[in-house]
């Protein structure tokens, strides 16, 4: 399923894309959040709770709940469901709180 | 319903007023009410920037500090608290950027290690080494003291409280103090909103509104409000060990110890006022300043930001104990910004003054009196 109509959110639904997630290629169009493109490519899991660590995925979708906070481009804490997907980005499932240096 | 009647009331329900309560319970007094007109923390305590340093620039607040350190160390089992107070000590780093502020850094620390502070001044190499990710472009040293930290201010508030509560202090929140009743020259009780309570001794600990309580006695206490405000970011992985400081920039950074970044800057031309409102110009000049001296910190994102009251006395350091006027109206406030690091030693010497008991240190030279004699020693180290 792909997001194409955000109950809050707009946003422009550009060309096609690819984009590395987790170190695999992938596919999305260009404009739509990240985590739309992730969703619509069957991934479910976007980072893991803090202290339990355990599996979080989409939830509040509009960028408050930080569910789905992943590193992006080498930038930790990257809310993905607002975060508009660009060709080439590497999008990464983040370890833990972050690692602001690494 | 609010108790008719205590030896001692004690106005304020921040750290001050928590931890002389409690000290003075731990000395066998019963008979102790404490007041706040909101809730505990919520004025300065729970709006401070966490940090515990003992690289001060005059005696008083080193020794205060050096003691309160050691007393920190050992707070949770003192106070027999159930839950962390995040006490951490990874250090202070003081950035230097201009000789002269290098002149006074090296009188300070000439101070501070006399005084047994294991504080040092180093290169600019050396504080890299320290924090890495420091930009020390212009840079011409820095101080470092491995002992100063940090601890939660909520949790040591709310510690010294359930401590005091235990030994048999009464808190009412949500009581505000209207007046203060004399006999003669001595205190006789305290109006609040909720009803009036005799007592035989006040304790004016009320942060940046300490000027307003004295008031209620004569008295003109020089304190004033000043508002600092501070910021936090979200949390991530612990990669700065030390609090940086930089009097040039007004400026502190620390990393607490679940991961967020604290940071609040000083204004230089802050008016005396009651404001706490944030600025919308407070994140821009900070957000400017921390992604020059500390480059990495440029993709924090910023999660609150808020204001609180520095209770700003002339010379920096606090005014402690009975006023020469008003038998039993002791002050404990004027803590220019460093009231919760110095809290742990000056309430217990606060509490041995109002018991009459032979101090473990003497504070008459932090009495009041001080501005009227003209003996103040500045205090050089302000944020």
């Amino acid at each position: 399923m792909r997001i194409e109509n955000h109950p809050i959110l707009t946003f422009e639904k550009g060309p096609k894309v690819k984009f590395i997630f987790d170190g695999k290629e992938m596919e999305g169009f260009e404009g739509e959040p990240v985590a739309a493109a992730l969703h619509a490519a069957g991934v479910r899991v976007l980072s893991h709770s803090q202290i339990h660590n355990r599996p979080r995925g989409f939830w509040c979708a509009i960028g408050n709940c930080s569910s789905c906070n992943m590193r992006i481009d080498g930038v930790p804490n990257v809310r993905s469901c607002v975060e508009p997907l660009k060709e080439g980005m590497t999008v990464e499932t983040q370890k833990g709180k972050g690692d602001l240096n690494a | 319903m609010i108790k008719k009647k205590a030896h001692v009331v004690v106005i304020g329900g921040g750290i001050l007023g928590t931890s002389i309560a409690y000290n003075l319970a731990k000395m066998g007094l019963r008979d102790i009410v404490l007041l706040e007109r909101q809730y505990l923390n919520s004025g300065a305590t729970g709006r401070c920037g966490a940090g515990i340093r003992q690289q001060w620039g005059t005696e008083m607040n080193c020794i205060l500090s050096r003691e309160s350190v050691r007393l920190f160390e050992h707070l949770e089992e003192e106070l027999e608290y159930d839950h962390s107070i995040e006490f951490k000590q990874k250090g202070y780093l003081f950035v230097i950027y201009l000789e002269k502020e290098l002149e006074q850094f090296k009188k300070n620390i000439a101070l501070q290690n006399s005084l047994d502070i294991p504080s040092r001044l180093i290169t600019p190499a050396e504080a890299k080494e320290i924090v890495p990710h420091l930009n020390t472009d212009r840079l011409l040293g820095a101080t470092y003291c491995p002992t100063d930290g940090h601890a939660n201010p909520f949790h040591v508030t709310q510690a010294y409280a359930k401590a005091a509560e235990l030994l048999g202090t009464t808190i009412h929140t949500y009581t505000e103090v209207l007046g203060i009743d004399e006999e003669g020259d001595r205190v006789r009780g305290v109006r609040t909103d909720q009803g009036t309570i005799s007592c035989d001794i006040v304790v004016n600990a009320a942060g940046g509104h300490a000027a307003l309580i004295g008031n209620m006695v004569g008295i003109e206490l020089p304190i004033y409000p000043e508002r600092h405000q501070a910021m936090v970011s979200e949390p991530v992985n612990i990669f700065q060990n030390p609090m940086v400081i930089s009097l040039y920039h007004h400026l502190y950074i620390q990393q607490a110890p679940h991961g967020p970044f604290i940071m609040g800057q000083g204004d230089p031309n802050e008016p005396k006022s009651f404001n706490i409102e944030p600025s919308w110009q407070f994140p821009l000049e900070v957000a400017k300043k921390v992604a020059e001296i500390l480059p990495p910190l440029k993709d924090l994102k910023i999660v609150r930001q808020w204001a609180g009251l520095y209770d700003m006395s002339p010379d920096a350091q606090p005014i402690l104990g009975e006023s020469p006027e008003v038998q039993g109206f002791f002050t404990s406030a004027g803590f220019s910004g460093h009231g919760f690091m110095i809290a742990p030693y000056t309430s217990k010497l606060m509490a041995q003054a109002i018991l009459g008991e032979e101090p473990e240190m003497h504070i008459d030279m932090l009495n009041y009196d001080r501005f009227a004699s003209g003996k103040l020693i500045l205090e050089p180290a302000v944020v």
